[in-house]
């Protein structure tokens, strides 16, 4: 199980954790979370990010039973055969569709700010060779890649200091709590396709080298920075628009920069979404390589199958991309991962606690 | 394999070189300036000043300004027909400027921006402006000397830096429309004699549209005064009545603090206490020539007579129905049961304001 070129440090963890939850999902978080939320949007986060922080818990106390085996293979050991095998199909699933989805969306943004005469295929084609090109390489390549390029996350929030400068207005969020507990937890259950990526870990584990110990700190570490990191953005937002205002925009956060202009600099927003494209396909990667890690193949197929479900994504990407038919998919897709992140881990958690199963206890 | 990997890259960077959405400077045109009026029969005139490049060859460019018009029944589809008139593809992406006739104004403004927003390639740091009759008057000015368009920005700007005039732009003008607890106030232009343009003020709205009503240079700054607002400086000049004889003072406010305070008493009856602090220098004071300033005296009686201006604005802004102190706002934050419970739209004219205005002088200049 232990090769060395797919093995990665705590260190590693923190940054793979980030840039797969990070991505497009941040954009139009805002607008997804004010729908109902609407001036208490920044508290739905911090909710889901305490929810995120409970799942966490339940995968450490689940993978400490089962250090060297990764998700899909502990359904089997809990579950037996043909119930784990069943199991296993929604895991991928649910990999390939949330895969399919954020690249779907990513395609939408450039296609809407950036590009708008370039055939959606094309982009599609571009960014998926980019990401099978990185996921063949295995884990500690992936792992380097995304270390590197965590900085620029730094440089978006450095981005969103120019903002400040623009007028803005406290009371749009008063008074807190107004919009009633039920609404609030509505929102954050909104915002659970840009947390997703957390559930990465239950894939990862097994290639961590140094003790196992001090990951339960490293994984609360990375989901206390992200779920900082949205929530003041969602504030951000929610202080300099008008709370009709973000009722209206697609992705809030591109419009924050969109007004700010200087005298050798213009359009802040677009140059930004450039950069921004790096942590959007980090999180495709992420998916792809979760997915394939899923299938539980040998070392020397893997390539293919990343090969394979690139190829299941690029198709499913060309569906046409009406707003109607991505929020069907988006409903459908949330449904699939409260199953995959939430539902089965805990369920699992359960029934070994009860059958008393652990890693070395015999197959059944 | 070799081969088949080198026929396989040549395909792809045959992908790769189609560049689908490079867009040609010589085929576009640049707008500089847009202007949107209401004619007499109640249809949408726009006209816009473009900058029509044209390639001489060897990186040689010649530069056209021209003035294009079209009319239509609504605002939509004034693009498209502007589009086909001029040669080249409309690019709206540097349109500085966008002025609204007065008369159209008070029909409303979103349909105008709302362009300026939905569309990805436009700029919304175009300065929104009303001018004073015909919007096109004061677009079509100066053909030679063009383009016109950059004429009225530098003016704007100048007039911003004095805190004569809000800055107020598409993106800004956006916000205020859809925010139901404040109003906004806009640049108020005007074509005087000599065919100059002048910074007259500003108008007065309530949601997207104009009430009609406008302050003068000298009371837009103290508006902008009393809603915590100073650029780089804020002169004014004033008379001072009270002995009758016409003294008259000029300064400039240095810094500035204000305090807004929304009061709900036992009737529901909402008052406003706006409590303003400059700290001011003289910028002129001609008469008593032989004695020094009477620093006491001068700062009770600007303190008097703005705090009576104070009062004149607030008179004025309650008339027109124009909440530009965001009083609306203030309720919804901190008394959202009163605000329920109230139609914001009838209830602002029994806002009773309160304004008191001190002025602190505290630099003289070269003599005491």
């Amino acid at each position: 199980m232990m090769e060395k070129n797919s093995s990665i440090t705590k260190f590693q963890l923190f940054f793979i954790l980030l840039e797969s939850q990070i991505g497009v999902g941040l954009l139009s978080l805002p607008n997804v979370v004010q729908k109902t939320a609407h001036g208490d949007g920044w508290i739905s986060t911090l909710i889901a990010g305490g929810a995120v922080q409970c799942m966490l818990v339940v995968y450490w106390q689940l993978l400490k039973r089962f250090p060297t085996l990764i998700y899909t293979e502990i359904t089997q050991k809990i579950l037996g055969r043909f119930l784990g095998r069943l199991f296993n199909l929604f895991i991928y699933m649910n990999f390939i569709l949330v895969g399919s989805l954020a690249t779907i969306l990513f395609i939408k943004i450039i296609n809407l700010w950036l590009l708008p005469f370039t055939p959606d295929w094309i982009i599609s084609l571009l960014i998926l060779a980019a990401c099978v090109y990185l996921t063949v390489s295995d884990l500690t390549m992936i792992a380097r890649f995304y270390v590197l390029v965590s900085f620029l996350i730094l440089l978006l929030l450095l981005t969103s200091l120019l903002n400040w400068f623009s007028p803005k207005e406290f009371q749009y969020i008063l008074p807190i709590g107004s919009s009633g507990f039920k609404n609030i937890l509505i929102g954050s259950k909104n915002s659970l396709l840009a947390m997703l990526g957390f559930e990465g870990l239950l894939l990862i584990f097994p290639f961590i080298i140094q003790n196992k110990k001090g990951v339960l700190k490293t994984i609360s570490l990375a989901n206390i920075f992200i779920t900082l990191f949205y929530t003041y953005f969602i504030f951000l937002t929610l202080i300099s628009f008008s709370p009709d205002q973000v009722a209206q925009m697609r992705e809030p956060i591109l419009n924050l920069l969109r007004g700010i202009t200087y005298k050798m600099v213009d359009r802040v927003d677009l140059i930004f979404l450039s950069i921004w494209i790096v942590p959007m396909s980090t999180s495709v990667i992420a998916y792809l390589f979760f997915a394939s890690k899923s299938m539980n193949v040998e070392k020397k197929t893997f390539p293919k199958v990343v090969l394979l479900n690139g190829f299941i994504i690029f198709l499913i990407t060309l569906i046409p991309h009406d707003d109607a038919i991505i929020t069907l998919f988006n409903n459908y897709v949330s449904y699939l991962s409260y199953l995959v992140v939430f539902i089965i881990p805990t369920l699992l958690l359960i029934l070994s606690f009860l059958f008393n199963k652990h890693e070395s206890s015999e197959s059944t | 394999m070799r081969k088949i990997l080198i026929i396989i890259l040549f395909i792809t960077l045959n992908i790769l070189t189609g560049c689908w959405d490079q867009q040609l400077l010589v085929n576009r045109t640049l707008v500089n300036g847009i202007s949107v009026d209401i004619t007499e029969e109640g249809k949408i005139k726009s006209a816009i000043r473009v900058l029509n490049i044209q390639s001489n060859g060897g990186g040689q460019f010649e530069i056209q300004d021209e003035l294009v018009e079209s009319a239509g029944q609504t605002s939509v589809g004034l693009g498209i027909e502007l589009d086909s008139k001029i040669t080249g593809e409309i690019d709206a992406s540097k349109a500085h400027v966008v002025i609204i006739g007065e008369e159209l104004a008070k029909k409303g403004i979103h349909p105008f921006i709302e362009f300026f927003y939905r569309d990805m390639d436009s700029y919304m740091s175009s300065k929104i402006v009303i001018s004073k009759g015909k919007a096109k008057e004061i677009l079509s000015m100066e053909k030679d000397k063009s383009p016109i368009a950059f004429v009225i920005l530098q003016l704007l700007n100048g007039a911003e830096a004095d805190t004569v005039i809000p800055k107020e732009t598409t993106f800004s003008v956006w916000r205020e429309i859809l925010d139901p607890g404040k109003d906004m106030v806009l640049p108020y232009l005007n074509r005087v004699e000599g065919n100059k343009i002048q910074a007259a003020g500003v108008a007065l709205f309530h949601n997207d549209q104009y009430t009609g009503t406008t302050l003068s240079k000298e009371k837009s700054s103290l508006l902008l005064s009393l809603m915590n607002q100073l650029e780089k400086t804020n002169k004014m000049a004033l008379m001072l009545e009270p002995e009758g004889n016409g003294r008259s003072i000029s300064f400039d406010t240095i810094n500035l603090s204000r305090n807004l305070e929304v009061l709900v008493d036992k009737d529901d009856k909402i008052i406003c206490k706006i409590d303003v602090k400059m700290n001011v220098e003289v910028g002129s004071y001609p008469q008593d020539f032989k004695k020094g300033l009477n620093i006491k005296k001068l700062n009770k009686d600007l303190s008097d007579e703005l705090t009576k201006q104070a009062k004149e604005i607030t008179n004025t802004l309650l008339q027109a129905n124009c909440d530009a102190l965001g009083i609306g706002r203030r309720i919804s934050s901190f008394h959202p049961e009163l605000w329920k419970k109230i139609d914001w739209e009838d209830e602002y004219k029994n806002v009773h304001f309160e304004p008191t205005v001190k002025v602190n002088i505290i630099k003289t200049g070269n003599v005491f």
